[in-house]
């Protein structure tokens, strides 16, 4: 209860913080429209050259495309506002005002800048994937749908916690600026499946920095290539990778010593 | 004036040379693109043979092309000179007897993809071993005539990346309207696609706008796949484009600078 009163007020601020910059607002989801526009017609560029691009059908690759956006609401709404926020406050100090606060400071760290319109990431991820479903024929049962939807939470929580463990890095190397580049870098390859990469490619982005565990892996689950023990295994990995991060995060709270000293 | 440039070049490479570190970041990043373009496109011909006569090396020697092209026709203006207009600090370059973009800026671009290029080259003979690609069409010939076509190709991005930071004068939201633009390059400058695989409307449009000579046509001089007639065309379509930007810049320029001293009076 307390959590949710939290999230409430710093949804509340956020929210006045969007409506203060509203032509910034209306100029920046004109643009989100023009980047989908160009996503569709890449996307057609490639199909009208093949039937399949690593053995997806065209609705797949919608449907991923969906999954993808889901990916990105999370990056854009929390992720990179908030990692430019705690780098600045690492940088100037004020990280000790958001330590000093009577909250779990991950979670603090977390969700303090919010950027609210990103949100319509999700109702469009949502859309492109109904749709990508549909093209696709995928005769998706219930079991395989919930297969998808706990592996796509999952998969986020996991890059979460990749990227607790990169901004906590900062406690240990303070001037590392760069702690998310290699996130934000590897990120566009979710958009494809994670089978068109070569190998050392794929190996990088399913075990190092797992973007394809939050995009491939919950499609292949829809198209119901996973058994219930694969499944449970990516479910085990992320609930670990999460308590994981959250030890190291407050390994790091306790190595840091502010900006002063 | 050389000795102006060289003064520039000193101060500018000193500058970029503090910022090494983050180079290796920067160029990861820039990159990834690429690669998962490549990867697309190599994947779907392995599984056709071709794609529209392409194969899988066209695709490989391709984009393992692209990304020198790119790297030396790249520019950063706006992430270099957007602030000084927009925080005021313009003002002090201004009293200089010198054009603040076409010195300053210009060779401070240069300067960072001198030091990029150190990183870069590496990276590159990297790829080089990962992919194997089968280089046996490019020539010393094929390269040389394809120097001033990169020069050019620099040469229009710089004016437009120019062109684009100037739009900071009237707006606050400068980098709305760059990304706009990045989305018409990566498609007509053959960066997601060679331009031979886009729908053949959009490739006639292509052959007569500029952007193609920022990646495309420099690639495919390299990879010989074009003809003289071609080259010819192309090349005479980029200089008639570099004039119209070069007078629009500095026409761009004269008004920004007239309004800037407006607010600042």
């Amino acid at each position: 209860m307390h959590i949710l009163r939290m999230l409430s007020a710093l949804f509340k601020v956020n929210m006045e913080l969007a409506l203060a910059y509203r032509v910034d607002t209306a100029v920046n989801i004109l643009l989100e429209l023009l980047t989908l526009g160009w996503e569709l017609i890449s996307l057609g560029i490639i199909f009208s050259n093949t039937t399949t691009l690593g053995g997806w059908s065209l609705g797949e690759l919608i449907a991923l495309l969906g999954v993808f956006h889901l990916v990105n609401a999370l990056m854009n709404v929390l992720i990179w506002p908030n990692t430019e926020k705690f780098n600045a406050s690492v940088r100037d100090g004020t990280l000790d005002y958001t330590l000093l606060q009577p909250a779990d400071s991950m979670f603090l760290v977390t969700f303090s800048r919010m950027v609210i319109w990103r949100v319509w990431d999700l109702i469009l991820g949502a859309v492109l994937i109904t749709i990508g479903v549909n093209m696709s024929g995928l005769g998706a049962t219930p079991l395989n749908l919930l297969g998808f939807l706990l592996l796509a939470t999952s998969g986020s929580l996991i890059l979460y916690s990749l990227w607790i463990v990169m901004i906590a890095a900062t406690f240990w190397f303070t001037k590392f600026d760069n702690n998310v580049t290699i996130l934000q870098a590897l990120l566009d390859t979710g958009r494809y499946p994670s089978t068109v990469y070569p190998f050392w490619l794929r190996l990088i982005i399913t075990y190092f920095v797992p973007i394809a565990v939050a995009t491939t892996v919950p499609l292949q689950a829809l198209r119901g290539e996973l058994g219930p023990l694969q499944i449970l295994l990516f479910l085990g990995i992320s609930a670990a990778s999460f308590l994981a991060a959250s030890r190291v995060w407050k390994a790091g709270v306790k190595k840091y010593a502010g900006a002063s000293s | 004036m050389l000795r102006i440039y060289w003064r520039f070049w000193q101060v500018n490479w000193a500058e970029q040379w503090q910022y090494r570190a983050n180079l290796l970041m920067y160029l990861f990043y820039w990159l990834v693109s690429p690669i998962v373009y490549l990867s697309v496109w190599v994947s779907i011909a392995n599984v056709q043979g071709s794609v529209s006569g392409l194969t899988a090396n066209d695709f490989i020697t391709y984009y393992l092309t692209l990304l020198v092209v790119d790297q030396l026709t790249s520019e950063i203006t706006i992430h270099i000179f957007a602030y000084k207009i927009q925080d005021g600090t313009l003002s002090g370059d201004l009293l200089r007897p010198v054009h603040p973009i076409l010195t300053n800026a210009l060779v401070n671009n240069i300067a960072f993809k001198a030091l990029n290029l150190i990183v870069f080259i590496p990276i590159w003979i990297a790829l080089f071993l990962l992919f194997r690609p089968d280089y046996s069409s490019v020539t010393l010939i094929t390269i040389l005539i394809a120097v001033p076509g990169i020069l050019i190709g620099f040469c229009l991005n710089f004016l437009l990346g120019a062109m684009i930071t100037c739009m900071a004068f009237w707006t606050t939201r400068v980098y709305s309207v760059s990304q706009f633009f990045y989305l018409l390059i990566v498609l007509l400058s053959g960066q997601f696609v060679p331009l031979q695989l886009l729908p053949p409307v959009v490739q006639q449009i292509a052959q007569y706008l500029p952007f193609q000579m920022f990646r495309f046509v420099p690639v495919e001089i390299i990879r010989n796949r074009l003809s003289t007639a071609e080259i010819l065309f192309d090349y005479a379509i980029s200089l008639v484009w570099l004039v119209i930007f070069y007078l629009l810049f500095r026409w761009v320029w004269r008004e920004g600078v007239k309004r800037f001293s407006a607010v600042g009076a």
